[in-house]
């Protein structure tokens, strides 16, 4: 509930109604306020103007050419490694071949002439 | 609220003399009660978009200004000004006060001897006709708080006031 002012509560509102400020308050205030800024484009919403956005635009797409970059170089070098690999294996499996082949006639050879030694001494003992 | 130099420079005038005067009232001194007033004016400037009505204004301005002439009678007090201490004197107006203050009605002068929390509650009730439910909300007070404030105030003040009054009777 609110109590009804006494006659000296009534002579402190009187006493107390707001004064005003000194003159010339309004101007100099004023004169401290901020101009007001043009209003924000579409590119400096965010707090930047346009020339740092731009400049980070350019930062990020040679990070991502330079991804691009490295990485079409390293698939080149991949590729040429794995030819040489094959022209490697290429090689060996030609040379094993060839080998073989020696291997195989070699022993061919081998039993043919110990075959025509046996016979020589089958005749001796016959004899 | 919209902003425009305009819109702004008419709201500075009609709450000029509000603000002013409890910078005023806190702080008993015109200068820096000024400077006061107008860091609060430029602080609105700053916070008018996210302000929405007049009331809103109006509750906004008389907060920030308690507490920013609050703020600044602590900081003189710190440097050890005379002015800012006496509210600690008691009941009568040291010689000091009254050359600092000439500029003070008689109930301003007498206002000036309450310690200052209690001040800006009498301040609030009756230059800003506040409620003390109100005060409480805006001082983030307890309203029994508020409420003895304004008791004791109010009592400190009619007894300094017969007293000014035996002593002017006096000669």
């Amino acid at each position: 509930m609110v109590e009804p002012l006494d006659e000296f509560e009534r002579e402190l509102r009187e006493q107390l109604l707001a004064r005003s400020a000194p003159q010339g308050f309004t101007d100099r205030l004023m004169a401290r306020v901020p101009r007001q800024q043009s209003p924000r484009t579409r590119w400096t919403e965010f707090g930047l103007p346009m020339w740092r956005w731009a400049v980070a635009a350019l930062l990020v797409a040679a990070m991502v050419m330079g991804g691009f970059e490295r990485d079409r170089q390293q698939r080149l070098a991949g590729q040429r490694a794995k030819q040489q690999v094959l022209l490697a294996l290429r090689i060996t499996g030609s040379t094993l071949r060839e080998v073989q082949q020696k291997v195989n006639t070699g022993s061919e050879q081998q039993k043919l002439s110990q075959k025509g030694a046996g016979k020589t001494i089958l005749e001796k003992d016959d004899q | 609220m919209h902003q425009s130099p305009n819109t702004f420079r008419e709201l500075v005038d009609r709450h000029q003399a509000r603000v002013f005067s409890i910078a005023f009232r806190i702080l008993g001194e015109s200068g820096v009660a000024e400077e006061v007033a107008q860091d609060v004016f430029l602080e609105l400037h700053r916070t008018l978009a996210r302000l929405e009505s007049e009331e809103h204004v109006t509750a906004w301005l008389r907060k920030v200004a308690c507490h920013r002439a609050t703020d600044a009678l602590r900081r003189r007090a710190a440097r050890g000004d005379a002015a800012a201490e006496e509210y600690q004197d008691g009941m009568a107006l040291r010689p000091i006060v009254r050359e600092l203050m000439p500029v003070m009605n008689r109930v301003e002068q007498l206002l000036f001897t309450l310690p200052p929390a209690q001040r800006t509650v009498i301040l609030l009730r009756y230059q800003e006709d506040l409620e003390p439910e109100d005060i409480a909300i805006e001082l983030k007070m307890p309203l029994a708080t508020v409420r003895s404030y304004l008791q004791r105030g109010v009592k400190m003040l009619r007894a300094k006031a017969e007293r000014t009054l035996k002593e002017y009777s006096r000669g």
